[in-house]
């Protein structure tokens, strides 16, 4: 935690289900950003109790509560309200874009996302941050 | 009663009042006839009456015109008798005639005649040529008496006469009252019957008939405005009865099939619903591992990576195309399930190994869930596919890991039961609901949970399923939900002397206990 602390790259947390995925998004980040992994809903709201993160790719489909879920509780919460959320789902269907954003997801990316959008999008959203 | 028809009662009250009006019209008809009768009779006894007292008068004068001679001598008296004598033919006939239809009547007229002439004949004339002779003598007492019994003897006989003829028309005019009054009655009483008649069967019509009828009519109305469920009293009127149930059961196959309609609706909308989840399924299927591949095939194009790195990323890529090419083998085995078109490369080999196997793959690099095996030491063959067979094995590995937490243990048993060979694969998941265990080998079967949690298909265990029956076995489940599921996989033993591949020997002597 102290070591984290001190660190001055934007904190990210990527919560998803599926191991290569997770590990897309923590490669496709680099060096600029300090990951931390969640393969679940509890473990994700887990870490955030811990210290709430710049910024966080949620997945929708996961075992135990779902993404939405996550990002419902987390905009209820006044310690993580305003952490920057996108969303990220295999589900295209505009009613799914439509039930993300209007549960507070700053961004909606579809599976499969174009890898430098991913990246851009997350720089975009820390750097609105700062 | 119930069974008469309608038109039958309405044919029977008609005609009870036609024959109530025949029976009217009749009785008038006879009040009429006897009156008239009674008419006729009457008219009949004046006459008589009539000629009997010009009867009676012609006695009169002959008797006055008698005495006048006899006191008087006068001639004038003779001539008076003698055009009163002129008349007696003339009068006693008349009256003979008008009763010559009755015979106590003409009797008495006969008597009358007769008595009259005997008057004339035997007295009158004689009593006249005594007159012309010796007045004196025609006025001795003896004469006069005899004149007396005489004249009141024929008085007596037309009086009688008139008597009878009086109480003869009385009588029929009595009688002519008295079938009037009973005319009378009998019409007063049919009408009122037929009133009454009228008036029941009227009240009859608007009970059996027009109630049942108006509530039908209400009914009908209910019908066309959606309420299908309304039911009719049975009964009523022949006719209003058939109806009543014809309606009745009419409502109740219009029911019915609007109840098949509603179920036939909701199949079809289930149907479009598992139509949805089956695209959004695919596409998620399809996307999770696709994003992977065209992720990290992006950033190994894009960016340097140490070599061993790059090997990493290839490895995911190739462990996600793969995945895509299962999801693709799978989508296949449906279509070639459902053409009935899955092709067996049979062979004998060993099922314990086949499970060692499986078991190596999938646990081998795997820390999240503990294992225990239990298999024998000796082979168990079976007689079939083998990749098939593979397949079925992974399958129920995969899905005890996908489907229980972290941590938990998988169990994998392999035994001998009698000719059969059976594979057991237990987990302390998440279980099964009991109404999804019939349907978790339907195909694109997926539960609620598992579509909320778990990516997948819905097409392993239908697949699983159709392999193990083409194997001649049987795959099932027992579950108890939060608790865990056990499937276990019966295939019958590898039979030696039904084949002559050379190969089954060889494993034989391998195992060295196979008998």
């Amino acid at each position: 935690m102290t070591s984290a602390a001190r660190d001055p790259r934007p904190h990210v947390l990527v919560v998803d289900d599926e191991a290569p995925l997770r590990e897309l998004i923590v490669v496709t980040l680099g060096e600029a950003f300090r990951c931390e992994e969640a393969e679940d809903g509890e473990t994700a709201l887990a870490r955030l109790g811990e210290a709430p993160p710049d910024l966080v790719f949620l997945d929708v489909m996961l075992p135990g509560c779902s993404g939405i879920d996550v990002l419902r509780e987390m905009r209820a919460d006044p310690a993580l309200r305003d952490v920057a959320v996108v969303v990220v789902s295999a589900w295209q269907g505009p009613e799914d874009v439509e039930a993300a954003l209007e549960s507070g997801a700053n961004r909606f990316l579809a599976k499969p996302f174009r890898v430098d959008e991913l990246a851009s999008v997350a720089r975009d959203l820390v750097e609105r941050q700062e | 009663m119930r069974s008469v028809s309608l038109a039958r009662r309405v044919a029977l009250v008609a005609a009870g009042i036609a024959a109530l009006v025949g029976v009217i019209f009749a009785t008038a008809l006879i009040a009429m006839l006897s009156l008239r009768r009674a008419d006729t009779r009457e008219s009949h006894s004046k006459d008589v009456t009539v000629a009997t007292l010009r009867v009676r008068a012609v006695a009169a004068d002959l008797d006055s015109a008698l005495r006048g001679y006899v006191l008087s001598g006068n001639r004038r008296f003779l001539a008076l008798f003698n055009t009163s004598r002129a008349k007696v033919p003339r009068e006693t006939n008349r009256l003979r005639t008008l009763v010559r239809n009755d015979r106590p009547q003409q009797l008495r007229a006969d008597r009358a005649a007769r008595e009259l002439n005997g008057y004339l004949t035997d007295y009158a004339l004689n009593v006249i040529v005594i007159a012309k002779i010796a007045r004196s003598a025609a006025q001795g007492p003896a004469a006069g008496t005899e004149d007396k019994r005489r004249t009141d003897e024929i008085r007596g006989t037309l009086n009688d006469l008139l008597a009878v003829e009086d109480s003869r028309a009385r009588a029929a005019s009595s009688h002519a009252r008295a079938i009037t009054n009973v005319a009378v009655w009998v019409g007063v009483v049919a009408l009122a019957v037929s009133t009454a008649l009228v008036l029941l069967f009227g009240a009859w019509v608007a009970r059996e008939v027009a109630r049942p009828v108006r509530r039908l009519a209400a009914a009908a109305a209910d019908v066309a405005a959606g309420d299908l469920g309304i039911r009719l009293e049975e009964g009523g009127a022949a006719e209003v009865g058939a109806l009543v149930s014809a309606f009745n059961s009419m409502t109740r196959s219009l029911e019915l099939g609007r109840r098949e309609l509603l179920v036939q609706n909701e199949r079809l909308r289930e149907g479009e619903r598992h139509k949805r989840d089956l695209i959004s399924m695919v596409s998620h299927e399809l996307r999770t591992p696709l994003a992977s591949v065209l992720g990290f095939t992006a950033l190994l194009l894009e960016r340097d990576f140490p070599p061993d790195e790059q090997r990493r990323y290839l490895e995911i890529i190739d462990g996600q195309a793969r995945r895509l090419a299962t999801l693709a083998g799978d989508f296949l085995d449906v279509q070639l399930l459902d053409g009935g078109a899955l092709m067996l490369v049979r062979t004998p080999f060993d099922l314990v190994e086949l499970v060692r196997e499986q078991v190596q793959l999938f646990f081998l690099q795997l820390t999240s869930h503990g294992l225990a095996i239990d298999v024998p030491e000796s082979p168990l063959v079976v007689d079939g596919d083998r990749d098939r067979m593979s397949q079925v094995v992974g399958n129920l590995l995969s899905n005890a890991i996908k489907y229980s937490p972290e941590g938990g243990e998988v169990r994998v048993a392999v035994r001998q039961d009698g000719t059969d060979v059976v594979v057991a694969v237990s987990d302390d998941g998440v279980g099964i609901r009991t109404e999804d265990v019939e349907q978790i080998f339907e195909k694109f079967f997926r539960s609620a949970e598992a579509i909320k949690t778990v990516g997948g298909t819905g097409l392993g265990l239908a697949v699983a399923r159709e392999i193990v029956a083409s194997h001649g076995g049987s795959l099932e489940v027992e579950s108890t939900p939060g608790v865990g599921s056990t499937f276990v996989v019966t295939v019958p033993l590898h039979a030696p002397s039904l084949t002559t591949d050379p190969g089954v020997g060889d494993f034989a002597w391998r195992g060295g206990q196979l008998s």
